[in-house]
């Protein structure tokens, strides 16, 4: 154990050495950056021709101030945050109401990362229903939480037109993560994958359907086996 | 049931509404920008498929609403908009005939930003693992790096969270080792089969390193180790490894 005390520091040296040089480089940088300020604000040399009365007159130099513009930030709106809600297929407990909160980053035209968090129910497994009286598990173990990590790719943008007057852009979507799902009194490592469909009829707010499924090993009811946890939701969404 | 469904009714409502209040509030003022190419496309929509319907003349000017991912929804002066890709929006001039610069997502970014942020998948302990960090670089090489995890396993799951520095040994290059240091906590709640099964806080320091690798616009894909040395309450410390691989992308 002492031994690894022992590397653990003297890895820390190592790495606070080039960091260390970093530091140094950045304030060199600053030391510049005052440097040519100061150039700049210093008055210009008076010239040695406009003292000399012999010499002709000179033509006035225009003493105008360039104009300074002053540059607004341009406001960027790649953040779209919203609700859904939906159907959620736990496999042996029923299908159930499933609703949900999104928030998605749009990293290029093409790639988006989201987040999601949803909740739902699971029902009776039919071995409970045919069983009488056994309970699986209790009320509060039925409650079904995911939450998930996820990236996703537009793979077919386009437009999508009401009547003659209005278009609204639009995309299907592949979308594909990992997560955790709480259930039956566990957290289970999740997968999920699935496809959407987006429309913008307004800059400011979007349109979603989406189809996931969400695979997690499940021994709830004797073997371990994979479950797939079937969902499909609409949902309405804000960009920021 | 039903009171809990007109809280959660009541809850989206007002997140609605919280939703909603940026996009209604008022009027802003916009950066005009002048045409110095012989013309600015306009695109119906904000991706390199949209036609083009409009076109803005030399010295036409247009206001720049907002941006979306490499795209700019901007207004001419008839009142009609569209959008310009970032490659014709950097044609353009500010009034004073300044050149219009901004922060393009490209090799250039890569090595220096000031902003990055990543998912990731992996182990930690042997169990699966999913995280995700952000990061505010100082400069080229030296960033502050937070990044939170959850480890789901057989015997425990749990949660870890870092705080760290990161020095990136060659920032330039398309291939970027890095390491980093740091310290964090890690909350374990072991499965109730097992003995000594109460949950646990308890305090980490690590040492790290990876890889980065640029892939395209402001995309890069990293791998990591990280040794982290658990100081537990018991007479033994403990060591977990992480690793982990994921994308990320800077700005």
């Amino acid at each position: 154990m002492e031994t690894g005390i022992r590397i653990l520091l003297l890895t820390a040296l190592l790495a606070a050495l080039p960091g260390c040089a970093s530091v140094r480089e950045w304030y060199q940088q600053r030391a510049e950056r005052r440097a040519a300020a100061r150039a700049q604000s210093a008055p210009p040399p008076v010239s040695e021709s406009s003292q000399d009365e012999s010499a002709p007159p000179r033509v006035i130099e225009p003493e105008v101030a360039r104009r300074k513009v002053k540059v607004p930030r341009i406001s960027s709106s790649n953040v779209e945050m919203g609700l859904d809600y939906g159907a959620l297929s736990i496999e042996d407990f029923g299908t159930h109401p499933v609703y949900g909160i999104t928030t998605a980053y749009h990293i290029t035209e093409d790639f988006f990362f989201q987040a999601e968090v949803g909740r739902s129910r699971g029902g009776r497994t039919s071995f409970e229903t045919l069983s009488g009286n056994i309970q699986l598990l209790t009320e509060s173990e039925r409650r079904f939480t995911y939450y998930d990590l996820s990236l996703g790719y537009n793979f077919l943008p386009g437009e999508a037109f009401l009547g003659r007057g209005i278009a609204m852009t639009n995309a299907f979507y592949l979308i594909g993560g990992i997560g955790g799902t709480d259930f039956a009194g566990d957290t289970k490592f999740t997968v999920n994958f699935g496809a959407g469909y987006r429309v913008v009829p307004a800059d400011w707010l979007a349109l979603h359907v989406t189809v996931q499924d969400r695979v997690f090993q499940s021994s709830l009811l004797g073997a371990t086996k994979l479950t797939n946890n079937l969902e499909a939701r609409i949902g309405t969404t804000v960009f920021f | 049931m039903i009171a809990r469904l007109r809280q959660a009714a009541l809850a989206s409502l007002v997140l609605l509404g919280l939703l909603l209040t940026p996009a209604v509030s008022g009027a802003r003022e916009y950066l005009q920008l002048f045409v110095a190419q012989p013309y600015l496309e306009l695109h119906t929509g904000p991706g390199r498929g949209y036609p083009v319907f409009n076109v803005v003349p030399r010295d036409g000017s247009v206001d720049v609403l907002f941006q979306r991912t490499d795209w700019f929804k901007v207004r001419t002066e008839h009142g009609v908009e569209g959008w310009a890709s970032q490659q014709d929006m950097l044609g353009m001039v500010l009034a004073d005939g300044s050149p219009f610069r901004f922060s393009v997502g490209d090799r250039a970014g890569f090595g220096a930003h000031r902003y990055e942020a990543g998912l990731f998948a992996g182990a930690y302990g042997g169990a699966n693992y999913v995280s995700g960090y952000a990061s505010l670089s100082f400069n080229s090489q030296l960033a502050l790096e937070a990044a939170l995890g959850q480890f789901l396993g057989k015997f425990s799951n749990g949660v870890t969270a870092d705080v760290g520095l990161t020095h990136v040994i060659a920032p330039e290059a398309r291939w970027s080792p890095f390491l980093t240091l740091g310290v964090g906590e890690v909350h374990v709640e072991p499965k109730a089969t097992l003995v000594q099964a109460a949950n646990r806080t308890e305090q980490t320091a690590y040492v790290g390193g990876g890889v980065r690798y640029y892939l395209t616009r402001r995309f890069f894909v990293r791998g990591e180790y990280k040794a982290h040395y658990v100081f537990t309450k018991r007479n033994q410390n403990q060591e977990a490894d992480e690793w982990k691989l994921g994308f990320a992308f800077f700005y």
